[in-house]
């Protein structure tokens, strides 16, 4: 009987010389503890080598599948004449047994044979030492995942991240070089800048003429148009450029020259990216076009990680400085950042670039998707979305069209109330309204000194934050209008009235979109009960005025004496009484 | 063991030897790794020692798979087997560093798939969260492990059997281990890296038990 083995070096085929031992399963084992007992039970009869790692990758893939090879078949072809043939994959038996005519055997007893053999294996096999062995495996061990994971060098995404990059660098270095030209040559001919507006046109044209007045004598045809030619020519003539050497001439060519072999270089650089696209990302390009879609990928760094954002990400990746600032500043966030580029996005009638967009970063995030996870590499997905965006479009383009013709009685849009929304269009970011302090009028009855000279204090203050050391009952709304702090840009912590070492909490002060009222508490040591009354007074009438009154019960004279209202508390109501009013 | 590559964004450490030479240890994380956590839960033999060859199923992207080559050092192997494509990419990119980790992308329940790519090994390791992982593991152990041989399985209580409690899944699945010619010497709970986990360490077909590592 014979037993197949597979190593990572090739195909192994042992003679079993004692088959009686097979009967005995249960110490099998120890008939291949030691190399000398091995020997007696089975013996190398032959060995077949892969050639190289493709053959081994055949094979091994091949087995996998429980598929003989072309070189495996024909080695026990050779050496498995009238033998029963013990293999370890039945399956694989069934399909020698069919093709090859060779009876073969799989049960226990060839498992602990396989087993014994495994431990034995480079004892038995000479010429094949473990050194020898691990390499073979490795290379076969990555080859074959490699292929398992279908790793296709087409379907590499840092290929279009690197083209886009290179992309916007060559037409950085173009500019930068066209106008190194047109400035250098305009030295011997300045007229020439302003005729012929465009660089490749220039490059060529400097060129061809080389020293100016040539320029009368030569053909700009097939360089530039007929009426810029005559211009020229003209121009040519009476120009008051100094004379260049034929040295200094030779250099400027030189630019020239590289100045068409770059913007060549360009041209098919963006071919290929257009070609790259289309493979790697079919459906995206379908959606949005090439450009858009290779930017969006650049961004999100590789197509899996921009797989993973939502639709709303897509819309706005690009816009990111424009959107943090409207969230911290409570303002309306941009439409649309990078995906404004798509031609989808140019069709649209400015009012509705907004909803277009949102559609189309929902259907382009689906084709990401597709892209990065799915099987198939056709565009049939993304050709369909961008039809019914299209289609939607539509729609909504008749829509408008029925508004404008429509009715409007004339009155303004009721637009949705929203305490927090500032007003401004769009992606523009109106400044928020600033409260002028220096306008402030105090027409609260006379204050203590201190008083006096901590509302001088804070007003010179303008911005202020309060760490308040003591809070009691203003502790929640402390807590509310903490929380609006967060978001303020300017805090400054001011200490105040410091008396016999205690610590002041002075008022938060901020300029800006303070729409709750804080809770104070400021410490005075030495307050008068005559005083409190007075300044809840101040404070109340103020705040009747406010929409909210977070502070009425705060705002009780304290049954604790250390607390007290502020003025600069008033001062803030009566900025945020002005805001309020705003009605924003 | 590759000085200097970093393989999850784990700290390193450098610590000068006795002769002045430079050592660069990687740490290791518990909360990520089901191993560091059963070292750090006192458990009494990990079986794992410098050269020895280790098969581990279940490899993920490879972050206790770098620790054991690390331990098993240029002299030994360390075969580990995913299946999850995401997973073994990271693998491979981590293999490709490592010279003694053989990257396997199969199903560990047919190790007849791979077993040209294996050969005999002293330990093996099988994280796979599967209700009958014990099979997979005796399956395996029959093709690879060698007598004397040491395993470790991570037994994750909710993913063997949802509905009853721990205890009597990790006593259920030590049955199981007796039945399939394992001998488990060591349990270690995961508290407080992971709950309802446990790590069995054992020996396959073992005549006599001596400690082998630390």
């Amino acid at each position: 009987m014979l037993v197949l083995f597979e190593t990572p070096a090739g195909f192994a085929l042992f003679k079993v010389l004692d088959e009686g031992k097979l009967s005995n399963v249960e110490d099998l084992w120890k008939d291949f503890a030691t190399s000398e007992s091995a020997r007696q039970v089975v013996k190398l009869k032959a060995f077949n080598k892969f050639e190289n790692t493709t053959e081994a990758l055949s094979a091994a893939t091949l087995l996998i599948d429980s598929k003989p090879s072309k070189g495996l078949r024909k080695f026990l072809r050779t050496h498995c004449d009238g033998e029963t043939l013990a293999v370890a994959d039945s399956k694989l038996g069934n399909a020698i047994k069919e093709k090859l005519k060779i009876d073969c055997l799989h049960n226990n007893a060839v498992m602990e044979l396989m087993r014994g053999l495994r431990n034995q294996l480079t004892e038995l096999i000479s010429g094949l030492a473990t050194q020898d062995l691990a390499p073979m495996s490795l290379g076969l061990s990555h080859s074959l995942s490699r292929y398992k994971l279908k790793f296709s060098p087409d379907k590499v995404d840092t290929m279009i991240i690197q083209a886009i990059g290179l992309l916007d660098d060559l037409d950085k270095e173009l500019n930068t070089y066209a106008m190194r030209v047109r400035e250098w040559y305009g030295w011997h001919f300045p007229e020439l800048a302003k005729i012929v507006q465009d660089n490749i046109q220039y490059a060529k044209t400097v060129k061809l003429m080389g020293d100016r007045v040539n320029a009368a004598d030569l053909d700009f045809s097939e360089v530039l148009a007929e009426e810029i030619e005559a211009e020229l020519k003209e121009a040519a003539v009476i120009s008051m450029g100094t004379e260049i050497s034929d040295l200094d001439l030779a250099n400027i060519r030189c630019l020239c020259d590289q100045v068409l072999a770059l913007s060549e270089y360009r041209a098919q650089l963006y071919d290929y990216l257009r070609s790259r696209m289309n493979t790697i990302a079919p459906n995206l390009t379908a959606l949005v076009g090439e450009l858009v879609g290779a930017r969006l990928i650049a961004h999100g760094g590789s197509l899996l990680n921009l797989a993973k954002q939502p639709g709303s990400t897509v819309q706005i990746l690009g816009a990111e400085k424009a959107l943090f600032r409207a969230l911290k500043t409570k303002h309306a966030t941009p439409k649309y950042g990078l995906i404004f580029h798509a031609s989808l996005i140019g069709q649209a009638a400015p009012k509705l670039k907004g909803k277009i967009s949102r559609s189309l970063a929902a259907k382009t995030a689906l084709a990401i998707r597709y892209d990065a996870l799915g099987e198939n590499t056709d565009s049939s997905m993304g050709l369909e979305n961008r039809a019914k965006l299209e289609a939607r479009l539509r729609v909504l383009e008749g829509r408008e069209l029925g508004r404008s013709a429509g009715s409007a009685k004339g009155k303004p849009k009721i637009e949705v109330y929203d305490k927090d929304r500032k007003k401004g269009a769009g992606a523009l970011i109106t400044p928020a309204k600033t409260y002028n302090t220096s306008a402030d009028l105090l027409l609260g009855p006379a204050t203590t000194p201190e008083q006096d000279g901590a509302l001088s204090r804070k007003r010179k203050h303008e911005e202020v934050e309060t760490e308040s050391a003591k809070e009691t009952t203003d502790a929640s709304v402390e807590e509310d209008g903490k929380k609006e702090k967060k978001k303020k840009k300017k805090s400054k912590i001011e200490e105040t009235n410091d008396n016999d070492a205690t610590v002041e909490a002075a008022e938060p002060e901020k300029k800006k979109k303070k729409k709750k009222i804080e809770g104070s508490s400021a410490e005075f040591v030495n307050n008068d009960e005559t005083t409190v009354p007075e300044n809840d007074e101040e404070p109340s009438t103020k705040e009747k005025k406010k929409k909210k009154r977070k502070n009425a019960e705060t705002e009780e004279p304290s049954v604790n004496v250390e607390e007290q209202e502020t003025e600069t508390k008033s001062k803030k109501k009566e900025k945020k009484k002005k805001e309020k009013k705003g009605g924003e | 063991m590759v000085a200097g590559e970093l393989v999850y964004g784990e700290n390193r450490v450098v610590v000068q030897n006795e002769d002045g030479t430079k050592v660069e240890y990687r740490l290791w994380d518990p909360f990520k790794s089901k191993l560091a956590a059963a070292i750090l839960d006192d458990v009494y033999d990990i079986g794992i020692i410098p050269g020895d060859r280790v098969l581990y199923l279940g490899a993920g992207s490879g972050i206790t798979v770098s620790h054991v080559s690390d331990i098993v050092g240029p002299m030994g192997m360390v075969y580990a087997v995913e299946f999850s494509d995401r997973k073994a990419r990271d693998l491979i990119n981590m293999a490709r560093k490592r010279t003694n980790v053989i990257p396997i992308i199969e199903d560990a329940r047919h190790p007849l798939k791979y077993q040209s790519l294996v050969g005999v090994v002293d330990v093996i390791i099988s994280d796979i969260a599967q209700p009958y992982q014990v099979k997979i593991l005796a399956l395996n152990a029959s093709y690879f492990l060698k007598k004397d041989g040491r395993f470790m399985i991570s037994v994750n209580a909710k993913r063997v059997d949802p509905t009853a409690p721990p205890d009597v899944v990790f006593a259920q699945e030590l049955i199981k281990l007796y039945a399939e010619k394992f001998k488990p010497l060591d349990e270690a709970t995961l508290e407080p890296f992971a709950r309802n986990h446990s790590c069995i360490f054992g020996g396959y077909r073992i005549v006599n038990i001596h400690k082998r590592g630390n």
